[in-house]
């Protein structure tokens, strides 16, 4: 008799989740090449991307942060503020100074966080939820809850124009910064040590490895992405608003998550997120060339991200034990050893 | 002796607030040798290698490296000083190469940028020696537990270490991993390195081990060759004692069975697991650790799931999917882990007694507080709380108290069956005495009483039967009156003496 | 670690401060800051005044009930607010003409409630990281509700409701006042007297014991989100009927208020402690600093740094208090 249970322990099923952004990316592509005309050609494929460039830079970081086994919430928030920054100091620094400072009001936030979460101790979600309240706020106290406008809107066009025909500016930054994660994370010393501090960061530390350094970094990162895409953003537009990226920290957590970085650390890949964001890409598309109005598409974000965590929880509690990635190691290991209810007593 | 001392431990004792887990104990182990410690459940094995790995520094005792004093401020220091760890629970990342395991934090690289040859051929040469066969790119998530144990014990040797203890290694691998892994531990002592070897499987002990030190109720008992000695020797090493805390047993009218369990099974934890308990009787539940008995005390109680087998309550079948319908059963179950499973930390005793059985003193939904009170306090009496308030939070009390209290919360319940999971561990003597009376008076008023316990007089004294496990499955069914070394053979799975 | 247990602990006793100073020190600053809204301002302490701070604190006061259990639970936070908030007033005002008001407020309570449920789900029953859920789940739910009024701003059409709320009871307190005063003290009773209320405790102390001690943890779990959706929806009718017009972003902030005065009233975001009392105290202080700081002529935005900066206060005096406490 096959129940649900068998079919969730299995190995086909397993390695189904195992690669699921790439059975989902081309799932999204035929969907969107059957939807949506013209769908695969390389305009469509340079506009869809350049959307898809802002929330790309965003989730470079959140990837960091997530194998890193932390929560950044606070990104949509910094990108707003390194924003206003960006394009409010304008008129006294000019424009690229402005620029400037707009990053390092990224860099500054992230250090915030890393400061909250590494130094105090606070639970990264909790800590993040804070800064992020706090940093919109800030947003909106500068502004005075109105969006600033730039000196010189052909200024930014350098991001927002294909480049040789190609690209566009930001969208070649996005690939060039997503490679670079990608050779870090699998070539570099420091990025393969992320993946043991964030598996287990007391063990991490056993072998020499400095946890807190490494998780600062990470926070610092996500903040210094979040930066970037909000400089690059608002100089697009030329203008710095205190409500931009007021829901973009979701989509890019869905995006890291279909790309098959977990929530629980220790485990991501660059690719993957780059995956999960070609098909966030893919399907953005494919609504709006359907008139799907903003709200619905947030739906179809919202349901992908739940469906996923849920499948992500089913496959590991299949079982019906705790989830940590402790246990998922426990299961992984062959059938003999006993649970580990059973302790020694104390002395 | 002519052979040089890795490490000697001279009169190291610890002791922890109500018990002292070693006194004045002495171990000695020589490079290139295979030294085993062995002894029951408490008797200081971890602690000692605890002390050993920097996680505790003992109250008295030395130790000596190579002939040098050293201190073991932490694990990192011990690390240092060449003292490597194998711990059941392995600490290997998953997601990365069996050889960037193995080299974590001493990678091979080249301006930041590992070096994937390097590492490939380090990681290579330490494998070589140790004549293991595992590919170096792998990755360790995908290995099975056998061959992640040989990659820690990589990681381990990749560091030079002087001495490596190895806690509990075969508890999950076959006969020929268990070679295997016998083989490896040659490479190492072959290479001058001193094995300390932590296990309760004697027969493997005296295969592999050259010398075995005995620990009994955080001392030692002796430390011999194990040449030409037998299981059976060790185990009345490990468990002759003199019988001081022997509580007298209360005799009681047993009556009629009141919980049966057939077939109860969950892979990877125990099988084919039959119980009865009748009502007046206290059935032991005894064994090693790792023997399953917790998981089937908790499968009992719902708390996790089993596989197969029926459990029956007064004749009647009863499905057990969680802690609720156990109790809607009569059974109550107090925890082996106090402070986990135990006790709620920020709420009153009061609150911690009620916690099961709010609905009975509640109307609709809403507690009244006199009927609360009063149970609370009546329970409280009843198991001699100290200090007699109901108001401070639990986390306040000492062990034994705390310990009380999760008692007063299952009595509360009125419990047909009443499962006790070492219900004295971490308990001052006094408080001892107390609780044993306190079972003694259960099960005079017709509870049926198992009782889980490491410690083989007080399964001895108090059991009316004991049922032994071994490895998930029941090893012996012994009356009233069996003697300690009878027990301790099931529960190694000695067959024949 | 293996089967190597940790030795049995002692436990540490709490300072006289931690124990006190924490519930001290809220009724202290409420105090203090009324004393300096008087001297700084002679309109701060007439009864007019007074009474507005409590009409503005009424929204935002029923979904601090709710937020309270998620808290006490150690549900961490539930974002999906906005969205329950926007639920109940676009659902209200929209439904209003067809089959009037009060049937049009109670669909709009229910499918807040249906929301919440949804939420206390995943979140009780399936384990899901609580921020992550409520956020993806309040996305979700206003786009639904978007869908269902046209994604456009909703006018109601009953300004005797309006009037009904806003209209005095005893000539001095407002309706409105009065219905957020009475779920107030049902949420404080509900917690601190009943049943659901002590096992809510139990399962943000130690979820673990208490799932040993037979309590249906996954249950209390998913109520304190399936609470907390259904007043947000209350709040949200109650928003839309006031001030008879309603967009979806009718809710925005107001998760940001409600866990400000949470984590200021003293309710630990670890779970286990806080009562509905303190939270409203928490309330009210914040209240009232933002009420002396609009008399002294404040812009919003300044507001919303102190907000901001006292909720990381909060939060890490908080942790800072437990790490003495000797809790993890």
């Amino acid at each position: 008799m096959i129940s649900t249970r068998h079919i969730l322990d299995s190995e086909a099923f397993h390695a189904l989740v195992r690669n699921r952004v790439v059975i989902i990316l081309v799932a999204t592509l035929v969907l969107g090449a059957t939807l949506v005309p013209g769908f695969l050609d390389f305009r469509t494929a340079s506009l869809g991307l350049d959307r898809m460039a802002t929330l790309g830079l965003l989730a470079i970081g959140l990837t960091v942060v997530l194998i890193a086994g932390q929560l950044d919430l606070s990104g949509g928030a910094i990108l707003a503020l390194s924003g206003i920054a960006t394009i409010g100091l304008q008129e006294s620094l000019g424009q690229i100074p402005a620029a400037l400072v707009g990053l390092g009001v990224g860099i500054a936030a992230g250090a915030v966080n890393g400061f909250l979460v590494v130094v105090l101790r606070i639970n990264s979600l909790v800590a993040t939820l804070a800064s992020m309240l706090f940093f919109r706020a800030l947003c909106h106290l500068i502004t005075e809850s109105r969006p600033v406008s730039g000196i010189d809107p052909l200024f930014g066009l350098v991001v927002s124009r294909p480049i040789a025909g190609t690209f566009t500016g930001r969208t070649l930054l996005f690939f060039a910064l997503i490679i670079l994660l990608h050779l870090w994370l699998t070539r570099s010393v420091a990025g393969r040590q992320l993946f043991a501090v964030g598996s287990n960061p007391a063990s991490a530390e056993a072998s020499g490895i400095r946890s807190r350094a490494y998780l600062f970094g990470a926070f610092v990162f996500s903040g210094t992405m979040a930066g970037v895409a909000g400089v690059i953003q608002s100089l697009s537009v030329n203008t710095g608003s205190p409500v931009f990226g007021e829901s973009i920290v979701l989509v890019a957590i869905a995006a890291v998550v279909i790309g098959g970085t977990r929530l629980e650390g220790g485990r991501g890949s660059a690719l993957g997120t780059l995956g999960g964001l070609l098909t966030i890409a893919a399907l953005t598309t494919a609504m709006e060339y359907q008139s799907v109005p903003a709200y619905l598409q947030d739906i179809v974000t919202g349901v992908i991200l739940l469906l996923l965590i849920l499948l992500d929880r089913t496959v590991s509690s299949s079982q019906r034990r705790e989830v940590t990635l402790a246990a998922l190691w426990r299961r992984a290991r062959s059938s003999r050893s006993s649970r580990k209810n059973e302790r020694t007593p104390a002395p | 002796m002519t052979t040089a001392s890795a490490l000697r431990m001279t009169g190291i004792s610890k002791s922890f607030p109500g018990i002292r887990a070693l006194s004045d104990v002495d171990l000695d182990v020589a490079a290139g040798e295979v030294h085993a410690i062995v002894g029951e459940n408490g008797a200081g094995k971890s602690t000692l290698m605890k002390v050993l790995a920097g996680v505790y520094q003992p109250d008295k005792g030395s130790i000596e490296l190579d002939g040098a004093v050293v201190r073991l401020a932490d694990p990192i220091e011990a690390r240092r000083r060449g003292i490597g760890m194998v711990y059941q629970e392995l600490n290997l990342v998953p997601d990365l190469t069996v050889a960037e395991n193995i080299l974590l934090g001493s990678t091979p690289s080249r301006l930041g940028i590992v070096d994937r040859r390097a590492l490939r051929e380090q990681a290579r040469a330490v494998l070589d020696e140790l004549d293991a066969r595992i590919h170096t790119d792998d990755l360790v998530g995908s290995l099975t537990v056998s061959q992640q144990q040989i990659v820690e014990i990589a990681k381990v040797y990749a560091a030079r270490p002087k001495i490596v203890v190895l806690d509990e290694p075969t508890s999950s691998l076959s006969e020929h991993e268990t070679q295997a892994l016998f083989r490896i531990i040659g490479r190492m002592t072959s290479a001058g390195i001193a094995v300390i070897y932590i296990s309760h499987r004697l027969r493997e002990v005296i295969d592999v081990a050259q010398r075995v030190t005995v620990l009994r109720d955080g001392r030692l008992v002796e430390t011999r060759t194990t040449s030409g000695i037998t299981a059976a020797e060790m185990i009345r090493l490990m468990v002759g004692r003199d019988l001081t805390e022997v509580f007298p047993k209360r005799e009681v009218e047993i009556g009629d069975v009141v919980l049966a369990v057939h077939g109860l099974s969950r892979a990877d934890a125990f099988d084919d697991i039959g119980l009865t308990v009748r009502s007046g009787e206290i059935l032991g539940l005894a064994g090693l650790v790792g023997a399953g008995r917790t998981e089937v005390a908790r499968a009992i109680f719902g708390l996790d799931d089993a596989d197969a087998g029926t459990i029956e309550v007064d004749g009647q079948a009863v499905r057990i999917q969680g802690p609720r319908d156990a109790v809607r059963a009569g059974i109550a179950y107090v925890p082996e882990d106090r402070k986990r499973d135990g006790i709620v930390p920020q709420l009153s005793i009061k609150d911690n007694i009620s916690l099961s059985v709010l609905d009975r003193v509640a109307v609709g939904g809403w507690i009244r507080p006199g009927a609360e009170r009063t149970l609370a306090q009546q329970k409280a009496a009843e198991l001699t709380v100290s200090p007699p308030a109901i108001a401070p939070r639990v986390d306040t009390l000492s062990g034994g108290n705390q310990q009380k209290v999760v008692f007063a919360k299952w009595l509360a319940t009125k419990p047909r069956v009443l499962i006790l999971d070492e219900p004295t561990r971490g308990v001052d003597v006094g408080a001892k005495a107390d609780i044993h009376t306190i079972i003694g008076e259960l099960a005079a008023q017709g509870t049926a009483i198992i009782l889980i316990s490491s410690e083989l007089p007080e399964v001895l004294a108090v059991s009316d039967r004991i049922v032994v496990l071994h490895e998930g499955r029941i090893a012996a069914e012994l009356p009233r009156g069996a003697a300690e070394h009878d027990v301790m053979h099931a529960a190694t799975g000695e067959v024949s003496s | 670690m293996n089967a190597l247990a940790s030795p049995p602990t002692r436990t540490v006793e709490r300072g006289l401060f931690s124990t006190y100073g924490a519930r001290l020190g809220l009724p202290a600053g409420i105090v203090a800051t009324m004393l300096v809204g008087s001297l700084l301002s002679d309109r701060f302490l007439t009864l007019q005044n007074l009474t507005n701070v409590l009409i503005n604190m009424s929204i935002v006061g029923i979904i601090v009930v709710g937020m309270t259990f998620v808290f006490v639970t150690r549900g961490l936070a539930d974002l999906s607010v906005p969205a329950t908030v926007a639920v109940g007033g676009l659902l209200v005002l929209g439904l209003q003409p067809s089959i009037g008001t009060v049937p049009a407020a109670l669909v709009g309570v229910l499918a807040a409630g249906i929301a919440g449920a949804v939420n206390g789900w995943l979140v009780g029953y399936a384990g899901l990281n609580p921020v992550i859920t409520t956020l993806a789940s309040g996305t979700i739910v206003l786009g639904i509700a978007q869908v269902f009024v046209g994604g456009v701003i909703v006018y109601g059409s009953d300004p005797e409701a309006q009037a009904f709320l806003t209209g005095r009871v005893f000539g001095v307190v407002p309706v409105i006042v009065l219905i957020f005063l009475a779920i107030v003290s049902a949420g404080h009773l509900v917690l601190s007297r009943t049943v659901i209320g002590r096992w809510s405790y139990a399962v943000g102390s130690n979820p673990f014991a208490t799932e040993a001690s037979a309590v249906p943890v996954r249950r209390v779990r998913a109520f304190a989100f399936l609470l907390t959706g259904t007043l947000a929806g209350v709040s949200g009718v109650l928003l839309g009927v006031t001030l008879q017009t309603a967009r979806p972003g009718i809710g925005m902030g107001y998760e940001f208020d409600a866990i400000t005065a949470v984590v200021v009233g003293g309710v630990s975001l670890l779970g286990g402690s806080g009562t509905v009392l303190y939270a409203f105290g928490g309330l009210l202080f914040v209240q009232l600093l933002t009420n002396i700081m609009v008399l002294q002529g404040v812009a919003t935005e300044p507001q919303g740094i102190v907000k901001g900066a006292l909720i990381a206060g909060a939060v890490a005096i908080d942790i800072a208090l437990r790490k003495r406490g000797g809790r993890e």
